[in-house]
């Protein structure tokens, strides 16, 4: 097959591979949406995440081995039609009780396409080590970008487009990978030849699922915190948290620079903690004080996935099922760190909400302005909290308009000053214990990653 | 090792050298700059005293008046002054405090009728009230019914009307008196 002819496939593979990895985080950003619109809670919109990532996790190696089985081909255009079909329903979805379904099952045909994505590809290349470097970047792609497009759409269109929108896509991508199917099927040129499998390198994998679950708590806790605490519109959080993509884009071409894995491992493991660390330490509310944690966080993490990838991988045969392990050793991780963190955060968020209205109502107590303003201001202070539902307020609105004698006016700024600043010390405080959990994660994953060595096998 | 293996096993010590200092740096800085503070101030012990600042007005005075009687009525409940405040304020927050601390109205209302009690000496040894004033002030202060009390100690102009009302013509005294 001529180059010419390959281009199509290896792009139609690629972008299968990113479409579903985007998937498992393209939600973060319209979490806060689904949970306002769909009725429910923090923690019970977090399984639109979590599902997605925890049938992923225990999917992966069996789709790999069914990929094997049925040969890869029809594998991945079954999985992304699968994953198509999934996706509508997702978008259809009016209750969250069938949104977390549709998720499974667009995790399902994800995992199918993924997996045989791996054991297409170096017949379509050429080289195993092309194909392995391919995947892995479009995987790391697709989850890197997912945020960033899952907030544009939430924002200029609604979180249902996020899913709706993925349809024709899964399906374009399907489309050049159904002539190796029908190939399969006219030939019944399937690897039945299934070599024995060697062991998965464990602790890579296990470095691997450390390192994710401290990623995606970064992600959805700073999403969360940009959204919920510092009331940033879906789009403007995207914007935000694109630092992270583009950084792990810098931190892409240092692997070229350092290719051992173990000093690059180390050393992603190492910025990715150090950037949670400044998170959990923000000296204010201040979206630019977000940046060098997130460049830090997305280097590290370009560093150190791609070097435990190779890790895992590396002269292990067949490659679809070590693919599969990493995959799941991933969103295990995923998971993991999602069902960890969130209950710490949620008890976190509304202690330091109860402790920002006691730092309020004090502000207000002991302030300059006179009595009878002030009692006027609380009561419009407190139905403005009544409004906002629990949520994190903007107190601004409460005091318009300011009262027109100057001294007055100066007064109302300064409470009102003083009274955001706390509700954004309460804000910003609630995410520090779960970005400290995170951080000493992914210093934890130190402990497997020197542990873990290439083995040939 | 040959010199090409020697060049990356250099670049991967550089590469864990400016991670950890990138780290460090990082966490340094946003210590230094307060990160391990940047949380809502913590509100003050009730039972401590709280300086009155300098009243201009009768207005004024009765404000901080009630903002003492809270503190002390805070106090004897043990509970801050803010969560009282907020549980003083609507019929619901004195339910949700009812049944968050289990303190009952009786309860309520010794402890609402003690840091009244608190508020006239603190008037008094701040010099905003005349001693002369405070023996009346401290009987009316043991009679005031319930409500009464709570609307005393709820906000400052509640607290000037009916502190003028429930004094009745010491009310108007009082307004001489003061400095």
């Amino acid at each position: 097959m001529s180059a010419e002819a390959r281009r199509p496939r290896v792009t139609a593979l690629a972008l299968a591979v990113g479409l579903v990895l985007a998937d498992s985080s393209i939600v973060v950003l319209a979490l806060p949406e689904i949970y306002r619109e769909l009725d429910t809670s923090v923690a019970g919109a977090t399984w639109v995440l979590i599902a997605f990532n925890l049938v992923m996790a225990l999917a992966a190696v069996p789709a790999a081995l069914l990929a094997r089985r049925i040969g890869p081909g029809r594998a991945a255009a079954v999985g992304l039609a699968v994953f198509a079909g999934a996706s509508l329903a997702c978008g259809l979805s009016e209750t969250l009780s069938t949104l977390i379904v549709a998720r499974c099952v667009q995790a399902l045909g994800g995992a199918a396409a993924v997996t045989a994505s791996l054991e297409l590809l170096p017949a379509t290349v050429g080289s195993e080590r092309r194909a392995t470097a391919i995947w892995a970047s479009a995987g790391a792609t697709g989850a890197a970008l997912g945020p960033a497009l899952g907030g544009l759409l939430t924002e200029l269109v609604s979180w249902q487009s996020i899913f709706l929108i993925q349809v024709p896509v899964a399906l374009a991508a399907a489309v050049p990978i159904l002539a190796v199917a029908k190939h399969e099927a006219a030939t019944q040129i399937i690897n039945t030849e299934l070599r024995r499998t060697g062991r998965p390198h464990l602790w890579a994998n296990l470095a691997l699922a450390m390192v994710s679950a401290a990623i995606a708590a970064a992600l959805f806790l700073l999403v969360l915190l940009l959204i919920e605490g510092w009331r940033l519109t879906p789009i403007g959080a995207a914007v935000v948290v694109s630092v992270m993509p583009l950084a792990a884009i810098v931190g892409s071409r240092l692997t070229g620079l350092v290719p051992a894995a173990k000093p690059r491992a180390v050393a992603g493991a190492i910025l990715v903690s150090g950037g949670l660390a400044g998170l959990a330490l923000l000296p204010s509310a201040e979206v630019a004080l977000t940046v060098p944690p997130q460049i830090l966080v997305g280097i590290g993490l370009s560093l150190v996935l791609s070097a435990l990838t190779e890790t895992a991988l590396g002269g292990r045969a067949p490659q679809a099922i070590h693919g599969g392990w990493t995959i799941s050793a991933r969103h295990a991780g995923v998971v993991i760190g999602l069902l960890a963190l969130t209950p710490v955060f949620t008890a976190d968020i509304a202690q330091q909400r109860d402790d920002a209205i006691d730092a309020g109502t004090a502000v207000i107590l002991d302030s300059r302005v006179p009595p009878l303003l002030k009692i006027d201001l609380a009561e419009r202070i407190a139905d403005r909290l009544g409004d906002e539902e629990g949520r994190v307020p903007t107190i601004g609105p409460a005091f318009k308009p300011l009262p027109e004698d100057p001294s007055d006016r100066a007064a109302v700024e300064v409470l009102r000053d003083e009274l955001q600043d706390q509700l954004n010390r309460g804000a910003t405080h609630a995410f520090s214990p779960s970005f400290g959990l995170a951080a000493l994660l992914g210093l934890l994953a130190l402990i497997p990653i020197a542990l873990a060595r290439r083995v040939e096998l | 090792m040959n010199g090409s293996q020697r060049s990356f096993f250099s670049r991967g010590r550089l590469l864990i050298g400016g991670s950890i200092a990138a780290a460090l740096i990082l966490v340094g800085v946003y210590l230094a700059a307060g990160g391990s503070s940047y949380t809502p101030e913590k509100t003050q012990d009730p039972c401590q005293q709280r300086p009155w600042r300098d009243p201009e007005g009768l207005q004024e005075i009765a404000e901080q008046f009630s903002l003492s009687a809270m503190d002390g009525a805070a106090c004897e409940l043990g509970v801050t002054r803010e969560t009282l405040a907020q549980a003083l304020a609507t019929p619901e927050g004195r339910e949700r405090f009812r049944e968050r601390f289990g303190i009952d109205d009786a309860k309520l209302a010794t402890a609402i009728r003690a840091g009244l009690l608190r508020a006239v000496t603190d008037a008094e040894d701040a010099g905003a009230l005349s001693p002369l004033l405070g023996g009346p002030l401290r009987t009316t202060v043991e009679e005031v019914p319930l409500d009464q009390a709570i609307e005393l100690v709820q906000d400052a102009s509640s607290a000037f009307g009916t502190f003028q009302d429930f004094l009745g013509p010491a009310g108007d005294l009082l307004e001489e008196l003061l400095p």
